[in-house]
């Protein structure tokens, strides 16, 4: 009697052991690295407001914890006016994409652009939007339709009324064909404007420099050179420095620099590298100009994560991390405000 | 009499053991078979991996409803040529426009070789143009593509220049396979899921270098997938495996998957040499009212032999 009942429990304890052995498998498994909603995490605090977009919502930063201040539905690139009263963000759609002002809870919606169309290739594409020092303006992306050859899509730097009720739009920049466009505006307080420009050199290679541009159509300068491949320019409040992104060519990699930014001699000072690492993206300045917010993952396979940088002296402290396990929109820069 | 049952039950606790790592490895093993069988090529390796470099040729098909699973084209051709030893590697892309002797077919593009032949005639058009040898191959169509990079939770990649599309074809998962839509992947350095990734590598309309671009973010997206698989051990291969379900094909045996991964550990990217075939080593031409890509061997041999036996 007792033979059959020991042999009846070392089958189950063997069924028993292959299951075991089954989800002791399961347990070595990585997976994939994890991500948290903002609003679930909570960092250091920084002094006043940071805005950033994951997942198509914009989340404000106040007192170290994150509050989700629009749906989940295409938000990206944010941008405060210089009273840090309105906002102005991108939403977009399948095709399209459309202007809108908000306050600084992400109420009172106005639409300022109309780029839907039913017609696949007459829909409309606009970016990066920033309010000019006086606030009166947009500069922002816009794909004009080139006439001749459909296939052709780059994006130009355009100037309007913030003014729902407006109709006008100046067109300031005419990039290199086939390049994707002219990106990135940053209007300055003497009118004119520092945006990124691509361009192909004679060995195919796609370079991006800063460009400034004094008036509407001027060809402008090159303010950094095609090697060191910069883009994603932020001007500090007193534009007196120019933070940038350069990738030197590098596939997967990156650095933030700062450089003394001349406007009267159309030139930059020696830059200097704040923060290098695999990917680093989007620099912004606080509203007192001596930290710039950045982001870039904490691993190389990591979603993009909020940092801090001393902004004026390249021996300070290294970076700060003020953001864990989520995975910022890499491309909608922090919005630092008062 | 004791020790023979002593023996019994461990027998079958290692059984039973068995029986578990089976299980939990089974998507793994019904990848391969399926794959074994599509591509008649024998996948289950037997040997040790080696520490001894190798070659493999990626494809990669747009194998969306337009298309008969058995008439694909290869959009994309990859070699790529790994030295675990010295953690060198090297990848090649191949114009899928080059125009080619395929073996006993005449002469096309090179793309057309796996539509002739499958992986075996691909495999065999670019080892004969390219004089070079071939161990292994590994397919992927379009959602294969988009799965992996979902499985692996995205990919992280600097676009270089914004990549506009407004005919990018809308081929997964719509009921039309003609239809098309917008694209704007944006530059700067981005997190990309499956999708976006797909249309970073696959948008060639707004770009003046054409398919060479699109080769040059191939390869980049390729090293942001080594990048993100860094993390992953054998322990991920079932999930994986089962999120396929038939969209990759490849003759590497688990020996060889599993140095690949070990190597995408170990490699820190900068010992990998990217090779894209532009000018002068080819050229645009026409042949029969086609747009083509005409080789200079005389170029690209010497090229192709720095790196690939």
């Amino acid at each position: 009697m007792r033979r059959p009942l020991i042999s009846a429990a070392l089958v189950i304890l063997m069924l028993a052991f292959g299951v075991g052995v089954y989800q002791a498998a399961g347990y070595l498994k990585a997976g994939r690295p994890h991500v948290q909603r903002p609003s679930q995490t909570t960092g250091p605090v920084l002094p006043g407001s940071l805005y950033v977009i994951q997942a198509g919502a914009l989340y404000r930063y106040q007192h170290g914890k994150f509050a989700q201040i629009t749906k989940d539905n295409g938000w990206m690139q944010p941008a405060a006016d210089p009273s840090g009263n309105r906002l102005v963000a991108v939403s977009r759609e399948a095709n399209h994409s459309e202007l809108y002002l908000m306050d600084r809870n992400g109420s009172g919606l106005a639409q300022l652009t109309h780029n839907a169309s039913s017609t696949v290739e007459q829909n409309h594409w606009v970016f990066y939007p920033s309010f000019s020092a006086d606030g009166s303006q947009l500069f922002y992306d816009y794909d004009p339709k080139d006439p001749y050859n459909a296939y052709r899509v780059d994006l130009s730097i355009f100037a309007s009324p913030a003014d729902p009720n407006s109709k006008t739009a100046v067109r300031w920049t005419y990039p290199n064909e086939y390049t994707g466009g002219d990106v990135n505006p940053m209007p300055l307080r003497s009118g004119g404007l520092v945006y990124t420009k691509f361009s192909i050199d004679d060995k195919s290679k796609v370079h991006s420099q800063l460009w400034l541009q004094a008036r509407p159509g001027s060809a402008g300068v090159a303010l950094t050179d095609p090697e060191a491949d910069c883009l994603q320019p932020a001007l500090s409040p007193d534009e007196l420095l120019l933070a940038m992104v350069c990738t030197n060519g590098e596939p997967l990699g990156g650095q933030v620099s700062v450089a003394r930014f001349y406007a009267a001699t159309s030139s930059l000072g020696a830059p200097a590298v704040l923060a290098r690492g695999h990917l680093v993206a989007s620099p912004s300045f606080s509203p007192d100009g001596k930290t710039l917010a950045y982001l870039a993952p904490a691993t190389p396979d990591g979603g993009f994560q909020l940092w801090t940088v001393p902004a004026t002296d390249s021996t300070a402290p290294p970076p700060k991390q003020i953001t864990t396990n989520l995975d910022l929109d890499a491309g909608s820069a922090p919005v630092w405000i008062n | 009499m004791h020790m023979q049952r002593v023996l019994v039950v461990a027998a079958g606790f290692v059984l039973a053991g068995l029986l578990g790592l089976g299980a939990y490895f089974l998507p793994v093993l019904q990848t391969a078979t399926s794959a074994a069988a599509t591509a008649a090529i024998p996948n289950l390796d037997p040997k040790p991996a080696s520490a001894a470099p190798f070659t493999v040729l990626l494809l990669g098909s747009d194998d969306d409803s337009k298309f008969p699973p058995d008439r694909l084209n290869t959009q994309s051709m990859i070699l790529v040529r790994v030295d675990p030893a010295s953690r060198q590697a090297t990848m090649l892309s191949i114009p899928r426009d080059l125009w080619v002797p395929i073996p006993d077919q005449g002469s096309g593009k090179i793309s057309w070789a796996y539509q002739l032949g499958g992986a075996q005639e691909a495999i065999a058009a670019v080892e004969s143009n390219f004089k070079v040898h071939i161990d292994d191959y590994a397919w992927i169509g379009l959602n294969g593509l988009v799965k992996l990079i979902d499985q692996l939770g995205g990919v992280n990649v600097v676009i270089t220049n914004p990549v506009m599309d407004d005919f990018y074809p809308s081929d997964l998962g719509s009921g039309y396979p003609y239809d098309y839509y917008r694209v704007a992947v944006l530059p700067g350095a981005v997190h990309l899921d499956g999708v976006h990734a797909l249309q970073y590598v696959r948008s060639r309309h707004g770009d003046l270098r054409g398919d060479f671009a699109r080769s040059e973010r191939q390869q980049q997206v390729l090293l942001a997938i080594k990048a993100q698989a860094s993390h992953l051990n054998v322990a991920d291969l079932p999930a994986l495996a089962a999120a396929f379900n038939g969209e990759i094909k490849t003759s590497m045996g688990l020996g060889r998957m599993r140095q690949v991964m070990t190597m995408a550990n170990d490699f820190d990217g900068s010992g990998i040499h990217r090779i894209v075939l532009l000018p002068p080593y080819t050229s645009e031409g026409f042949v029969g009212g086609q747009s083509v890509v005409i080789p200079d061997w005389s170029a690209i041999l010497p090229l192709v032999h720095q790196s690939f036996p």
